[in-house]
């Protein structure tokens, strides 16, 4: 298995990836996080989780891994994260009224 | 598009003015007429057909049948200052779009103008690399058009090719509207980004991408002169899969090579082309800035 994980097609570093295998890893993902929120599991790179993810999601773990590569694997699943604590940062401020400031339509002096 | 038609149309309007109003008086004068009121001076009583028409107030009988020339003279009135307020309204709705739309475009012309800043500029400045066809590429080949840069790179998971997408959504929305821009990605990863790659990745984008490549040095060089910079792994060894982390802005850089504004992210399909537009519209050559500074009316600029 491990020789076949390294010959993976989005690992190959001398083509760029393409339109059409990175929405095959996007949907992947998608479908691996999906399963990671029934078992709300955010962070899929705490070990505690791993049984967790072993059990109900090993599938969808495996298709994603077989899809994306490797640094890109590693990348979504801290995004994940970061994503998640944004998320949940945002609901607080809202819920304490804050309001959120746009700032693109200013002019730098 | 409907801009210039309001423009148009607020000419005409305007041209008109004259006859509009004179058309608004007859009009109260024929009703004058036929009631035979007056619209300053009040009421006077319908029997009095034909009397003189500067009568003295003080024969008004008060209480009189004042009621009924008061409607008359109110109605004739109301239709007057209906067409005045329509008037004014057109007027000072024309006035106001110009004057708001003008001020505007001072203010994007300002920004630009306050970026581009003095001396030495802050973003920006002489580069040479490599493009995906194997020429040369240089600052140079930013003149006589407008350019929006990006920096990326290939092996990039997510956020390189939605903003490349973005990217190519803006170019086709600006060019519907005869907006031409150069658009160049300039590579952060020259190692696994030879020209050969650059081609095959942006292929896949839009049909005007120019993509930029160099030694490693050239590259480090040129992001360093648009303040972009990025990490590559320290310990790499050939062929191992690793992420750039590097600064995700457009750079807009107006016919003279000279940075205008940085788009971020926050500007999505839409509202980004407007702010490229508001910046292309509000491009003043630099023989014209220059001229304009003797001008009377220079302060208006500072």
């Amino acid at each position: 298995m491990g020789w076949f994980n390294k010959t993976k097609p989005m690992d190959d570093q001398s083509k760029p990836p393409l339109r059409s295998s990175r929405k095959q890893c996007w949907e992947s993902r998608d479908g691996f996080f999906q399963c990671l929120d029934k078992i709300s599991v955010v962070n899929a790179l705490e070990s505690k989780h791993e049984d967790a993810i072993q059990k109900s999601c090993k599938t969808e773990e495996g298709k994603f891994e077989e899809d994306c590569a490797t640094s890109w694997i590693k990348y979504f699943k801290e995004k994940r994260v970061v994503d998640y604590k944004r998320e949940k940062f945002m609901q607080e401020m809202e819920s304490k009224n804050g309001q959120q400031i746009d700032l693109s339509g200013m002019i730098r002096k | 598009m409907l801009s210039r038609i309001g423009v148009f149309t607020a000419l005409k309007r305007s041209s008109q003015i004259p006859r509009v109003g004179s058309r608004a008086l007859s009009v109260s004068q024929g009703l004058y007429n036929k009631t035979n009121d007056k619209i300053v001076q009040t009421p006077s009583t319908t029997q009095t057909d034909d009397a003189p028409r500067r009568k003295p107030l003080s024969r008004i009988a008060i209480g009189g049948t004042s009621n009924q020339s008061q409607r008359n003279s109110s109605g004739s009135i109301e239709f007057a200052t209906w067409k005045a307020a329509a008037l004014v309204l057109t007027i000072g709705g024309t006035l106001y779009y110009f004057f708001a739309k003008e001020k505007r475009r001072l203010e994007i012309e300002k920004e630009a103008e306050a970026n581009r800043g003095y001396g030495k500029p802050l973003v920006g400045g002489p580069f040479k690399l490599t493009d995906f066809n194997g020429n040369e590429f240089t600052e140079q080949n930013l003149l006589g058009k407008f350019s929006i840069l990006y920096f990326g790179f290939s092996h990039c998971p997510d956020i390189c090719p939605d903003e490349l997408d973005k990217l190519s959504l803006w170019l086709d929305e600006l060019k519907k509207k005869g907006i031409e821009i150069q658009p160049i990605f300039i590579t952060c990863d020259p190692a696994r980004d030879p020209p050969h790659v650059l081609k095959e990745y942006l292929a896949e984008f839009h049909p005007d991408l120019i993509g930029l490549t160099g030694d490693y040095n050239a590259v480090k060089h040129a992001c360093k002169q648009y303040r972009v910079y990025f990490s590559t792994p320290a310990t790499l060894k050939p062929g191992q899969d690793y992420l750039v982390d590097h600064s995700i802005f457009f750079y807009l850089m107006d016919p003279e090579g000279q940075f205008i504004d940085a788009l971020g992210r926050q500007y999505d399909e839409k509202t980004g082309v407007a702010k490229i537009q508001e910046h292309v519209n509000a491009y003043v050559p630099k023989d014209q800035r220059e001229k304009r500074k003797d001008k009377w009316y220079s302060f208006l600029f500072n």
